[in-house]
């Protein structure tokens, strides 16, 4: 065959995923953070920031990932600006993930019953009060679940990133299947790593999932 | 002049006229019986008092406090006037205590000393003084409902409204709550309730007032009208659920 051993698959294999790792990380913190701003954006009494709001995520949800990587890629040499692919990959995960971290936590604000907002209104308090003492502490116990469960939608979106030549799993992986000529073993070692990243998150999940449907998790 | 001042209230929901020119004065220490079939306008009548509803025509004041159609700024207004709830709406990621004293402390800025010590008063005023710590659903309907109470006594309103709130009890849960209200009517506290417990609202209420398609359509002593109700309209409601 050649001079690559199984190690040096394995080994290659396992830098990649630390890449993997750190692009998810890096795409969940910052996308968490500007998800946060959306959330408070789409949930304002101004109309304003709520549109703006809506049609980012309308644009980010309605269009492949693919594209937008491709959008900030080689639009930014297009006006001159020389984007790697670490940069175009974490800034297009990341708005990714905004926008659907943004709805998701919009989405519990919103599943906290009304008599909640009510019964604080009544009791003279303001809306940012409000949000803080009653609706926000309801709302981030329902949003850890659905939360830790989209992470495993962004550690399988930065697969992605390989097609702008961002080194991570996949990436590796498809480099080692051309110089092996082994793609089964190899991609099969490759799903074998995403399934160890994800497979924890989304057992987290449901585990977080059935502890606040069961119990009151103080 | 009456605490509770209502003037001329118009209110629609969409094409559909729920309020028709409600004038209705409410004095201090009085306490006021709102009855009538669902979709009547009653608990729209109620809600409009702390601004819960809006409305669209006509006037509301509150111990001088008086708000206009579309206003936005209510906290003058819900300051004076307390709710209580039928579903009662506790928070249920607090204690009871912490229930009745979040508003004070918040909204009131009272030290956290004091808000615990008022706190505790109001829970004994209900009977719950044991429950300071206990959660919402640690808790009966019956308990929770009286927790509600004390919530909003603790703000001190001039005016308590209360929402048919023993409408989601169990039957035997109802009455510890009735006699809650029974003792603040006894004390004194100006109580404004939409209810069915038809015996209570003769009992306790001084003023009985009979909604009727978004109008005031019977008003006056309990005792009489229910003796002698002078629509047919009443006396077809009385008929109906006794």
């Amino acid at each position: 065959m050649n001079d690559i051993s199984y190690w040096d698959i394995v080994r290659n294999l396992l830098d990649g995923a630390l890449w993997t790792v750190g692009l998810s990380l890096t795409a969940f913190i910052l996308g968490g953070i500007a998800g946060l701003v959306l959330l408070f954006a789409r949930i304002a009494q101004n109309p304003i920031p709520r549109r703006l709001a809506q049609a980012y995520i309308e644009v980010f949800q309605g269009t492949p990932l693919l594209m937008q990587l491709f959008i900030i890629f080689f639009g930014g040499s297009l006006i001159g600006l020389e984007i790697s692919p670490w940069i175009a990959a974490a800034l297009g995960l990341t708005l990714f993930t905004s926008a659907y971290l943004g709805e998701i936590w919009r989405g519990c604000v919103e599943s906290v019953p009304k008599g909640q907002w009510e019964a604080s209104a009544s009791l003279a308090m303001t809306h940012v009060e409000q949000m803080r003492h009653v609706i926000l502490p309801q709302a981030l116990r329902i949003a850890i679940a659905p939360t830790v469960g989209f992470s495993v939608q962004v550690v399988k979106g930065t697969a992605v990133t390989s097609i702008i030549g961002f080194v991570e799993l996949t990436k590796t992986g498809s480099m080692l299947a051309n110089a092996t000529y082994q793609p089964f073993l190899v991609f099969g070692l490759v799903a074998l790593g995403y399934f160890a990243l994800c497979y924890p998150l989304s057992a987290y999940s449901r585990i977080l999932e059935r502890n606040i449907h069961g119990s009151r998790a103080h | 002049m009456a605490l509770v001042h209502i003037d001329a209230l118009h209110k629609h929901f969409g094409s559909n006229h729920v309020l028709k020119g409600i004038d209705l004065d409410i004095e201090e220490g009085q306490v006021i019986a709102l009855i009538g079939r669902s979709g009547s306008g009653k608990s729209t009548l109620l809600r409009t008092i702390n601004g819960l509803e809006s409305f669209d025509d006509g006037c509301i004041e509150v111990d001088g406090e008086r708000i206009h159609p579309h206003e936005t700024d209510l906290r003058a207004l819900r300051q004076k006037v307390g709710m209580v709830f039928q579903q009662f709406n506790l928070f249920p990621h607090l204690t009871a205590g912490q229930n009745v004293m979040l508003a004070t402390r918040i909204v009131k800025k009272m030290p956290d000393a004091e808000a615990r010590d008022l706190a505790k008063a109001m829970l004994l005023k209900v009977g719950l003084q044991d429950k300071f710590d206990a959660y919402p659903d640690q808790l009966s309907g019956g308990q929770q409902q009286r927790v509600a109470i004390a919530r909003a006594l603790a703000m001190q309103p001039r005016v308590l409204l209360c929402d048919e709130i023993t409408s989601a009890l169990d039957p035997e849960l109802v009455n510890e709550v009735l006699a809650v209200v029974k003792n603040l009517a006894a004390e004194g506290i100006t109580l404004i309730m939409v209810t069915h417990e038809m015996r209570f609202a003769r009992e306790v209420g001084d003023k009985l007032v009979f909604m009727y398609q978004g109008r005031i359509h019977e008003a006056g002593d309990p005792q009489e009208l229910f003796a002698n109700p002078q629509t047919p309209e009443l006396a077809s409601f009385i008929g109906s659920i006794n």
